[in-house]
């Protein structure tokens, strides 16, 4: 059976395959978790996992400090994730997208203007602007993703336009013109397929960064409520205890690693195979 | 010597006009804020009258570009307004922090710069061997591990499990931070106090190492990517017909070359560095610029995020600015002969 | 003693599982003082000996059979660190593209000093002077200042060179100069293979010359090697193989290749094209058999020996007498020039750029005062090195630049350029240079011929398939062509596909801008050819932009000259060519290398205002 070269990346594969887990961990989170995980058992509080002593069945990767079971706010955390990852990093590609392509199509003053909106925007490190968009719009999940694509387009931007650039100087794109296309019509048949690969790979590199970025905001207090879990928090929380229950912190650390070395493996398969030059096309 | 005299000059001027925006930015994302400063700066039991009145003093009754023009002036005369929390001038605030979350940049910085320029001629150096798709996989591995975890890792890893290492702080509790330059490692040479200073220094290999090891990787590759660019390039073939080793080839003509898109994307790294600084220090109870801010911001202390805000776009416009500096220096192509 | 001596080398790429060989039965002997010339299309596999000679072989390819001596010693076997001692000081290299051969953040003076250092010249004062004079040698001034200039801020002729400076530097006993003039203009070209000349004279090197360009070759070497699908055709004196060739793809090419002085003669177009490396190991027999003019069933019995037609003269065909019948088809009548109102008139055209930075700005002009007038049915030639101007008027005939002053008429109408379709788009229309970036790798063949129709959404998909499949036969590529892939196209092919494309929107004017440089002679002839049959069909006018003269002669009726974006000389082609005006145009005519190997060859100096060419 044929296969598209990108299917047959080990790397591919194998990304796909923890961001899929996960991805269905979270859709299926009131499945799978054991426990409400919210809800607080203060007589069990800061339980180790289950497989070492003090433990119990009930709470397979213990408590934190409220009690509140680590596994269940372990897999209902992964729902802030995804949903922000996969929200996000589209959000991102498409603003930054559509501006990259309008800059380098049709350089001039649009390019210069563009440009130079990206440098002041680039001037703000990322984590601080994230931050300071959040203290503007306020917690909650709708406000980190839209936080997260107004720090993150100016990445996608700045990227798809050099290659924009170089599409644009081909001469097919010129062609196209010559016979009378309009630039709509130039833009989506001649560039847009040719850059189409690098936008993949930029978006499942940034599914990894709008986790991290996430897992900060939480961490730092500063993402969503409270009373939803996330990996950041958890973190938070577990740190004031690190001696009690290492373990507490260990979790959520896994979780964002996996996450993010999953989407990375992800993007950096997609990267090599789909990052053929002028023959992206079965022969 | 002249072209680069002229191009600092013209991102000076760049750089202050990009330095208004950012300004303007910042002003209006906080003023969305659905926070009273008014309120906030006094006590709970203020009138409401009383709540308007101190509006009318911080000027919170004028329109906003007005409000921006007169915070504006305010700055360039070096007032940065009162903390609305810690009722201290913004300005000494940040002087007093800025020069230590500096100091752990910096050598944060050179740690990411000697791990990644190292791991890079080694991804290099095992292209087409058996070693590299591990070598390769190693390097997606610490890719996915942000300065944060690192942090925490450090922190389980040598604070508690093995306990060699503080984690907490600048400085043991029984020092008395000497103060001469703000830069610790500095002051405690300066003050002849070799003691402090191995006191300072264990205090700064976690964070700083959390921070350069998070950050190596993608200079690692970077300089990878561009050393293999540069191979496929004609002069490299011509130096070898030439019959120049291929020691010299590595390193007077791919290198050469190869480290100037490397140089670019550190310039940019080193930006976002300084802003990963904020976690590590959260995470270490550092008492640098981050704490500053992560307080302010859960304080809704707008002056202190205003101040702090506009310190860290300075210090990343900076950084631009010296690495173009170096880029054009390096790089004959960019000078007008 | 002979400096280099090849015997039956065989060199074998590894290809999907098998051993390929992409040179063998390859036989030379050059001895000291001589220069042989290398010739053959590109593919041949003439950069596979230099790359065996230096041990540089693409990874997969290996030398599987014959020897190869360097004075005396065996290259194939050497190993490693001697054959690098040998590099930059016995044997040296002159590459192709001088501007990309430079380290381009290393100045002139630090690669020469490397070099020097190399040589064994111990302290810095010691290599400076060489440096300098080394730089006297190949007539470049002003050493000093050059010494400290970057390679992008100089020509290519100088930067050429500069790199022929540091072959000679070590008085090697052989010297490989692959296409050393290929990427250069032809006035520079002349002067520089007359540098090669020269020091090669002074120093009694060896010279391998690595070219495909027949004229070139006939000039300069003493004998020649014409190299065919990897295997040699024909291996003979200069002279000899170029007067009366005794292989038929060595008379083929010869006449395959416009002639430049004489009656004018119809170019012989081979059909199909030489075989790819891949297409190697289903070769039986002649691999030119497929197309050769004399073939006979014998041929693809098994590989022709090596007959001896003359005392150091041999061709690997078996009918070498037959070769010489071999002739030219008949002339075609020459298509007549529509009389009445012309097509096209271009009045005092400008083109102003504007170049520099914030602080300094400057303008630059392109295209300076430019008019002619281009009749119904005319083939307009415009020539001219890099710099004149020509791309820039081949833009603003289509529309991709505005003009800074003067106008064009188009039929009658005089045009205000906007590239949003209108009238003026279809009726102009520009033939790429590029193939290879002119056709989207992501789209059918079909769907890119017909885009003009597709830009206008008139028909419907089954008439523009139909009107694919009428375009493709008449610029000869079958009918199934319409779903490939250009990726699956060759060169040659890729271009017929490219003018296909202008040519569906019937078009008065086609602008062709280089469309035949880069493409191998034989390649050539076939769409020269191929462009003769068109104008005969549809009667169009063409503006044919091109820097070989040659090809210009062949193809059109009247000729531009343009320098520094100026028409220095305008006329019809014969009368130019035979009689030219201008000093410029004396000089480019005279830079080309005469049909004849025996004619002499003396490039004209042409330097305005002591510019430096």
């Amino acid at each position: 059976m044929w296969l598209p070269a990108w299917m047959r990346s080990a790397r591919v594969l194998i990304g796909l395959a923890i961001v899929l887990l996960i991805g269905l961990a979270a859709v299926f989170a009131p499945l799978l978790a054991p426990h409400d995980p919210n809800e607080q058992n203060l007589i069990a509080t800061l339980l180790p996992p289950a497989w070492l002593p003090g433990g119990e069945a009930e709470f397979p990767f213990g408590t934190d400090s409220l009690g509140r079971c680590v596994l269940s706010r372990l897999i209902y955390g992964a729902r802030v994730a995804m949903a922000v990852a996969v929200v996000a990093s589209f959000g991102a590609m498409l603003l930054g997208g559509v501006l990259a392509h309008v800059a380098g199509y049709f350089g001039g003053r649009v390019d210069w203007l563009i440009g130079r909106v990206v440098d002041v925007w680039m001037s703000f490190p990322p984590v601080i602007l994230s931050l300071v968009l959040m203290v503007g719009l306020g917690t909650g999940l709708r406000n980190v993703i839209l936080a997260i694509v107004l720090v993150d387009w100016t990445r996608f931007c700045r990227v798809l336009r050099s290659e924009v650039l170089v599409v644009r100087r081909r001469d097919y794109v010129t062609a196209a013109r010559l016979v009378g296309f309009s630039h709509w019509r130039t833009i989506t048949r001649e560039v847009l397929p040719a850059t189409v690969p690098l936008l993949i790979t930029l978006v499942s590199l940034e599914m990894g960064i709008a986790v991290i970025v996430e897992a900060i905001l939480s961490f730092v207090g500063m993402s969503v409520s409270a009373d939803t879990p996330a990996w950041g928090q958890m973190i938070a929380d577990a740190r004031q205890y690190v001696y009690q229950s290492s373990w507490n912190l260990i979790f959520p650390i896994l979780a964002i690693f996996i996450t993010v070395f999953g989407f990375n493996l992800l993007g950096d398969g997609l990267r090599r195979t789909l990052d053929v030059r002028l023959t992206a096309v079965r022969t | 010597m002249n072209a680069i005299l002229l191009l600092l000059v013209r991102r000076a001027l760049i750089s202050v006009v990009i330095l208004f925006f950012v300004a303007a930015l910042l002003f209006c994302v906080l003023r969305l804020l659905p926070v009273d400063p008014a309120a906030m700066s006094l006590p709970p039991m203020a009138t409401i009258a009383e709540v308007e009145a101190k509006r009318r003093e911080m000027g919170l009754d004028l329109p906003l570009p007005q409000q921006f023009l007169i915070w504006l002036g305010q700055v360039l005369h070096g007032d940065f307004g009162i903390s609305i929390h810690f009722r201290r001038s913004v300005a000494s605030l940040v002087a007093s922090t800025l020069p230590a979350t500096v100091e752990l940049a910096v050598i944060a910085m050179a740690i990411a710069t000697v791990l990644g320029l190292g791991g890079g001629l080694l991804l290099f150096h095992v292209r087409g061997r058996p070693a590299e798709p591990a070598v390769d996989f190693g390097s997606i591995v610490l890719l996915s591990i942000p300065e944060f975890l690192w942090g925490l890792f450090f922190i389980l890893l040598f604070g508690v499990a093995l306990g060699v290492l503080p984690f907490t702080g600048r400085l043991s509790a029984e020092f008395q931070r000497p103060l001469v330059t703000g830069f610790l490692l500095l002051d405690t040479l300066l003050t002849g106090r070799p003691d402090m200073f191995w006191d300072a220094l264990k205090h700064m290999i976690l964070p700083a190492f959390a921070l350069g090891i998070a950050f190596s990787p993608t200079i690692m590759r970077v300089l990878r990517s561009s050393l293999i660019d540069v191979y496929h390039e004609d002069y490299i073939t011509q130096a070898r017909l030439r019959g120049v080793s291929e020691r010299r080839v590595l390193v007077r003509h791919g290198l050469k070359n190869a480290i100037l898109p490397t140089l670019s994307l550190m310039g940019v790294q080193f930006g976002i560095l300084f802003g990963g600084t904020l976690l590590v220090e959260v995470i270490y109870s550092y008492p640098g610029l981050g704490n500053l801010m992560v307080d302010a911001v859960r304080n809704a202390d707008l002056p202190i995020i205003q101040a702090v805000g506009l310190t860290y776009c300075v210090v990343v416009l900076v950084i631009n600015t010296v690495v173009d500096a170096l880029y054009l220096v390096l790089n004959p192509k960019l000078r007008i002969a | 003693m002979s400096i280099l001596i090849a015997n039956e080398l065989m060199v074998s790429a590894k290809l999907g599982g098998d051993l390929v060989p992409v040179l063998r039965d390859f036989s030379l002997t050059l001895e000291p003082g001589r220069v042989v010339g290398l010739v053959g299309e590109s593919g041949a596999g003439k950069s596979m000996v230099g790359r065996t000679i230096a041990q540089m072989l693409p990874p997969g390819f290996a030398v599987t059979g014959g020897r190869l001596l360097f004075g005396g010693r065996d290259l194939v076997r050497m190993p490693p660190d001697k054959r690098r001692a040998l590099l930059g000081r016995e044997i040296a290299f002159i590459p192709q593209e001088p501007l990309s051969a430079l380290n381009p953040v290393l100045t002139i003076g630090q690669q020469l000093d490397e070099h020097l250092r190399r040589l064994g010249l111990a302290t810095p004062r010691e290599r400076r002077a060489r440096a300098l004079d080394l730089l006297e040698t190949v007539h470049l001034p002003r050493g000093a200042s050059l010494l400290r200039q970057y390679p992008h801020q100089i020509s290519g002729g100088m930067c050429q060179r500069v790199l022929i400076a540091i072959a000679f530097a070590s008085r090697p006993r052989l010297v490989i100069a692959d296409e050393p003039t290929t990427a250069l203009d032809v006035t520079i070209q002349a002067r520089i293979v007359r540098l090669i000349a020269e020091m090669q004279e002074r120093d009694g090197t060896a010279v391998l010359f690595i070219t495909h360009d027949l004229r070139l070759a006939g000039q300069i070497c003493d004998q020649i090697l014409v190299l065919y699908a990897g295997r040699p055709a024909e291996y003979g004196p200069a002279r000899a193989v170029l007067t009366a060739p005794a292989h038929p793809y060595s008379r083929c090419l010869q006449l395959a290749n416009p002639p430049m002085s004489g009656a004018r003669r119809a170019l012989a177009s081979l059909p199909e094209r030489m075989p790819g490396l891949a297409a190697y190991k289903d070769i039986t027999g002649c691999a030119f058999a497929p197309r050769c003019p004399n073939a006979v069933p014998d041929c693809t019995r098994g590989a022709p020996p090596f007959v001896d037609v003359a005392p150091g003269h041999t061709a690997a065909c078996i009918r070498t007498a037959a070769t010489q019948a071999i002739a030219a088809p008949a002339l075609a009548a020459a298509a007549e020039t529509a009389a009445g109102a012309p097509v096209l008139e271009v009045s005092a055209l400008c083109k102003n750029f504007l170049v520099g930075g914030m602080f300094s700005r400057s303008t630059f002009a392109a295209v300076r005062d430019v008019s002619f007038v281009l009749g119904a049915n005319e083939f307009l030639g415009v020539v001219g090195e890099s710099g004149s101007g020509k791309t820039t008027l081949a833009r603003l005939l289509v529309g991709l630049e505005q003009p800074s002053g003067g106008t064009i008429k188009l039929t009658g109408q005089k045009v205000v350029h906007n590239l949003v379709a209108g009238q003026s788009a279809h009726d102009a229309q520009l033939i790429f240079q590029d193939p290879q970036s002119a056709l989207n790798p992501r789209r059918r063949v079909g769907g890119i011929v017909t885009q003009s129709l597709e830009a206008t959404g008139i028909a419907s998909r089954e008439e523009r398939l139909a009107r694919a499949r009428s375009l493709l036969a008449e610029i000869g590529l079958p009918p199934e062509t319409v779903t490939r892939f250009p990726s699956q196209l060759s060169g040659g092919q890729r271009q017929r596909v490219n003018i296909a494309r202008a040519l569906c929107a019937t078009p008065k004017i086609l602008i062709a801008d280089e469309i035949v440089s880069g493409l191998d002679v034989s390649v050539q002839a076939q769409l020269l050819n191929l462009l003769i049959g068109l104008r005969k069909q549809r009667a169009f006018s063409m503006v044919f932009i091109s820097h070989d003269l040659s090809v210009v002669r062949y193809l059109c009726d009247r000729v531009l000259v343009m320098f520094r974006g100026e028409v220095v000389e305008a006329g019809p082609t014969e009368r130019l060519f035979a009689a030219p005006a201008h000093p410029y145009t004396r000089a480019l005519l005279s830079a080309v290398p005469p049909d004849d190997p025996a004619g002499a060859w003396t490039p004209a100096r042409f330097e305005p205002d002591g510019a430096r060419l």
